[in-house]
């Protein structure tokens, strides 16, 4: 039998093509997800932990107090040959070139070469005060001189220049874009502020095993508050507590690998069922001459297990080559997913292996079923027309409605009570609720848009919208496979736009100013805001003055002064930012509670002797007293400006934040000391985000779609085969080539045009309720629909449909029409 | 008298003949080398206007062969095929399909109809493709005549197998072929259902001066015919005129078949 099988297989070898291709994409995605997921892990474990790697044994101070005592007892504890304190301060600093400070995270370099774990990009680690290394974040190149300002506890400053003697490269460590660190000699350190050291990092003499010297560490130190760890142990913790991301991203790749999986299924169950109807009569031979209903379907499922196996190699191949180029692109350029190298799990590679196979397997399983139902006579008999009818199982239909009905109750309560717990599983069994009652509601679906269409389009489609109905429950297996990757590309676009578009809104009305320069002094000259509203990008500014008068408890408060006539035009929101009316003062609950006042009560102020009696505006936040600067003017003549407020022009993220770097400097030149925030770069980190994770899912959902595809694709082959004679007859008749061909296109049209109208409108509800159960905690949800990407994936998925019947329709124009007469 | 010819320089003159089908030398080999099979041998036969024509002969003597070269429903490897005045033997495959779809009927053993269609819209397909509307008085007349009128909404499935043929051949009637070929249409019905189809192809003969060509193996059948032309090894054997079962079964005797 074995020989039979490898025979048909050879012989069927450009058929088997398309579902070995829907296996192999399948298996390479849940392959390069592990991949990547293990590449992460092992990235931001030699990264973050790098510092650790080193060490033999780790102590950190569980409460923070210092570990100066131990440090002592260490030292001369016996196998210990160099304990690194952790000296840890942080300062502003000013690189060359630029006149705006930047914070800086100061540790110390060990003083024994084997702590010293610093990887060098240039130059050297300091070795004496006035010199330190700084990471690539600072942006300062060895020999360059920073103007460093180090603030002691007591809050005096100090001012210093030092020389940058190297470049540390902190590989993948996930922290290292967010702000720049520097490493100074434990001296330097400890004379910017630095605290007493909560960690300390041992090495042993050589031979020392680090477990055992952990122990004897541990031992020496018998007080409790203190954790001691190997330093591979320590690397791990530190390591873990950064992958919550990224295994929750590989969580999300997971489900939607299990979505590319099941398409491929789907797939896969189609094109054997193609195979195995061409290969009808030479099946029914086999029993003819003698071989059993069981040697048959044995025959068919190791065919099926031979080409899913050689498919999945190829899929794990390519999965492992995927996640390569993804990590070398992600090396290049920032990603939110710390990558280098490539890690490839021997898990990795035998799961690939095995949802191939099994899927293969069991999608070629009911098919094969059905060919040795074949009885032997059919090989002596013209191919049976298409069943008219079939019947969809009840307890699909009954499993179907059990798990949609209460899903979608779910899915309402949680998007209600703004609870993405009680949401996920409402959508997701609502969501396999739907996959299930597609069989039966797909069909009719189809048979009204083929009555549309028949409207539309001539003879070939009011015939093309017959045929799509022919086989209900193989017109819903296609179309299902496509309406489950159009509903969720549909629901991750939604989604996404509508998270930008609530996490926009809500920066806005957060953070209603795209700019705020504020001096640590409380003084900005009055000149700087016109300076700034001459530069580039910036579009409008308001000044805010303050003062410190007198409250109603007789205490000292910061006042600040607002002018609602610019301050309206500069504010994005002021949704959480109210503006006081002449007359009113703006305070905070928690202060009119301990001055007990209530709303429009009077609140006496007075400064210098003048006096000032004002309505009480109370706001829920944590705002600051706000009077109009009108008010606030009246009260101190003098009134200097204390904070800046801007508004830049809407554009691109890089240009605003480029925009900002400006204001950063020329505020910098004007008040050294000066604070400048943006949250342009809030905003663009977010947008990055949401932007690599719409492109990476959708790019993996496209796999799913394409896999549905070919899926249409197989399924018009198959219809071509069983109506050979038909499409003859049609062709005997009048029917010409092109009618014929146009015959298949409206067929495809229909159906992949119905499972993405429908996938579209599925998806949308999804990425809606979706967005709001996440998101409904953080206040209102801006539903946003980009109906230009959303029609695009209907045309895409409408014209991929009607590309994929080219083949099978150049198959069928082929058929001469004297052919498709004789029987078979 | 003289009566002047016109002429088209450098086409030949149009067949002058009351042929409504004329082939000349057709042959065709199926398949090549070792394994060609000489289906037709130089077939030289003509079809009267207006006349109802049986061919006959053992099995595998190249019947249905034939019939589908005449019919342009497959292309001969020599020899020519003219219906009418215009040559099949020379038109690509859309002007066949075409010429199939406005000059032609067919009516088939089996498989006739499209099972997603009606009764009505089968009738109706080959107009329907060539974008042309059937006359209604016509319709009605072709309907009424093949008993089909409370038939009209039923698919295929749920009409009898002579109800069927009736179908087809109300479809090869309505468009008013030049020609209708019948490919042994009463080998899947009882004998009275196949009397009745031979009954209305020959009225449709009698009545409407229809040509019909029709392929048979049974000699009652074919005596329905004005005339028989017997086949054997792809070659001409014989003619019968005026057939009765008996004369037929006779010639057929003769071929040893
Ligand atoms: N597609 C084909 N390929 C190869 N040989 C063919 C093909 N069709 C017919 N033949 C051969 O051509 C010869 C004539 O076949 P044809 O079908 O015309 O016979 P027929 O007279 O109609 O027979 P029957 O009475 O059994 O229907 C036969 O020898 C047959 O084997
Ligand atoms: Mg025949």
């Amino acid at each position: 039998m074995l020989s039979t099988t490898l025979a048909g297989l050879r012989a069927h070898l450009p058929r088997l093509v398309a579902s070995c291709l829907a296996v192999v994409l399948a298996v390479a995605f849940v392959v390069a997800t592990l991949v990547l997921n293990e590449t992460t892990r092992t990235t931001v474990l030699t990264a973050a932990g790098a510092q650790y790697v080193g060490a033999d044994a780790v102590v950190t101070s569980d409460d923070g107090s210092s570990l100066l005592d131990e440090l002592a007892v260490l030292t001369a504890l016996d196998g210990v040959r160099a304990v690194a304190p952790e000296w840890q301060t942080s300062v502003q600093a000013v690189a060359p070139g630029r006149t705006g400070a930047q914070y800086l995270v100061v540790g110390a370099v060990a003083d024994d070469p084997a702590l010293r774990w610093q990887r060098l990009a240039d130059g050297a680690l300091p070795d004496r005060p006035g010199e330190v290394a700084v990471s690539e974040r600072v942006g300062a190149d060895v020999g360059d001189v920073l103007r460093v300002t180090a603030t002691a506890a007591d809050g005096t400053e100090t001012s210093t220049a030092v020389t940058v003697t190297g470049v540390v490269d902190l590989g993948g460590d996930p922290e290292a874009g967010l702000y720049g660190r520097a490493w100074a000699t434990p001296a330097q350190a400890q004379a910017w502020g630095a605290v007493d050291p909560t960690e300390l990092r041992i090495a042993g003499r050589p031979g020392t095993d680090p477990q055992v010297l952990a122990d004897a560490v541990a031992t020496a130190l018998p007080g409790s508050g203190l954790t001691v760890r190997t330093g591979t142990a320590q690397a791990e913790h530190r390591a873990g507590s950064m992958l919550g991301n990224a295994t929750a991203l590989a969580a999300v790749l997971l489900v939607f690998g299990t979505v590319a999986v099941l398409v491929a299924g789907l797939v896969i169950a189609n094109t054997f069922a193609v195979l195995l109807a061409q290969r009808t009569r030479e099946l029914a031979l086999l029993r003819c001459v003698g071989a059993t209903a069981r040697q048959v379907r044995r025959g068919v499922l190791v065919e099926a297990a031979l080409t899913g196996l050689a498919a999945s190699v190829v899929g794990v191949a390519a999965g492992i080559g995927l996640a390569g180029a993804v990590s070398a692109l992600a090396g290049g350029v920032e990603s939110p997913v710390p990558l280098s190298g490539l890690s490839v799990p021997l898990t990795a590679v035998l799961a690939g292996l095995a949802v191939g196979t099994l899927t293969t397997l069991l999608a070629a399983a009911a098919p094969a079923r059905a060919a040795t139902r074949v009885a032997p006579l059919a090989a002596m008999r013209p191919l049976d027309p298409a069943p008219l009818r079939s019947r969809p199982g009840v307890v699909r239909l009954v499993l179907g409605l059990l798990l949609l009905l209460p899903g979608a109750a779910l899915l309402a309560v949680g998007v209600a009570v703004a609870s993405v717990f009680v949401a996920l599983p409402g959508g997701v069994a609502s969501f396999l609720g739907v996959v299930l009652l597609a069989q039966r509601a797909l069909p009719p679906v189809v048979r009204a848009a083929g009555g549309l269409v028949a409207r539309l389009g001539g003879v070939p489609a009011r015939l093309a919208a017959g045929n799509a109905t022919r086989n209900p429950r193989r017109t819903a297996a296609t179309a299902t496979a496509l309406l489950i990757g159009v509903t969720l590309t549909t629901a991750m676009v939604v989604g996404t736009a509508s998270t930008r578009a609530t996490a926009t809104a809500g920066l806005a009305a957060q953070y209603p100013a795209d700019v705020v320069v504020e001096g640590l002094s409380g003084e900005l000259p009055p000149s700087l805001l016109g300076r700034l509203g001459d530069l580039g990008g910036v579009a409008t500014g308001t000044a805010l003055t303050v003062a410190q008068p007198t409250g109603p408890d007789g205490q000292p408060w910061t006042v600040y002064g607002i002018d609602p006539a610019t301050a309206v035009p500069t504010l994005r929101s002021t949704a959480e930012t109210p503006l006081p009316q002449p007359g009113q003062a703006l305070l905070p609950r928690w202060l009119a509670d301990s001055w007990s006042v209530a709303d429009g009560d009077p609140v006496p102020l007075t400064l210098d002797g003048r006096a000032l009696s004002l309505r009480a505006g109370i706001v829920d936040d944590d705002a600051p007293l706000l009077l109009t600067t009108g008010d606030l003017a009246a009260l101190a003549p003098g009134a200097a400006v204390g904070q800046l407020w801007l508004r830049l022009d809407d554009s691109d993220a890089d240009v605003q934040a480029a925009v900002v770097d400006t204001v950063t400097d020329t505020v910098g030149s004007v008040v050294p000391d000066a604070q400048v925030t943006g949250v342009v770069s809030l905003r663009q980190q977010m947008d990055e985000v949401l932007d690599v994770l719409l492109l990476v899912v959708t790019g993996l959902l496209g796999v799913a779609v394409v896999i549905a595809l070919i899926g249409v694709g197989n399924t018009l082959a198959l219809s071509v085969v069983e109506r050979r004679q038909e499409n003859g007859l049609l062709r005997a008749v009048g029917l010409t080539r092109g009618q014929l061909r146009g015959l298949l296109a409206w067929e495809a049209v229909v159906v992949s045009g119905v499972a993405a109208v429908l996938g579209v409108v599925l998806g949308g509800v999804y990425g809606v309720t979706g967005t709001a159960s996440v998101l409904g905690m953080a206040g209102e949800v801006v539903v946003d629909v980009p109906w230009l990407q959303v029609a695009a994936i209907v045309v895409v998925a409408t014209v991929a449909g009607l590309l994929a019947s080219v083949l099978p329709a150049r198959r069928a124009a082929r058929i001469p029409p004297v052919a498709a007469l004789a029987a078979g | 008298m003289s009566v002047p010819v016109m002429t088209v320089p450098g086409e030949p003159p149009a067949p002058v003949s009351s042929a409504a089908v004329r082939a000349t030398g057709l042959t065709k080999v199926y398949g090549s080398g070792d394994t060609a099979v000489l289906a037709l041998d130089g077939v030289d036969v003509d079809f009267a206007r207006g006349g109802f024509t049986a061919i006959m002969g053992p099995s595998g003597s190249g019947k249905s062969t034939l019939m589908h070269c005449l019919a342009g429903l497959d292309t001969a490897t020599s020899g020519q095929v003219f219906l009418g005045g215009t040559e099949l033997t020379r038109l690509r495959d859309d002007e066949l399909t075409r010429l199939r779809r406005e000059r032609v009927g067919f009516v088939f053993q089996a498989f006739n109809l499209l099972p997603v269609l009606d009764a009505r819209e089968n009738v109706v397909l080959p107009m329907q493709l060539a974008g042309r509307r059937p006359d209604p008085a016509w319709f009605d007349a072709v309907i009424a005549r093949l008993g089909l009128r409370e038939r009209l909404r039923h698919r295929p499935a749920e009409l009898s197998g002579g109800q069927q043929q009736r179908v087809a051949i109300a479809r090869a009637l309505l468009p008013r072929p030049d020609v209708v070929f019948a490919d042994e249409p009463t080998g899947n019905l009882d004998s009275r259902a196949g009397a009745e189809v031979l009954d209305l192809l020959r009225s449709s003969v009698r009545e409407t001066g229809q040509t019909v060509v029709m392929v048979t193996h049974d000699p009652t059948a074919a005596s329905y015919a004005d005339r028989v032309v017997l086949l054997a090894d792809g070659r001409l054997a014989g003619e019968v005129e005026r057939p009765t079962a008996a004369s037929v079964l006779d010639a057929l005797r003769g071929l040893g078949g």
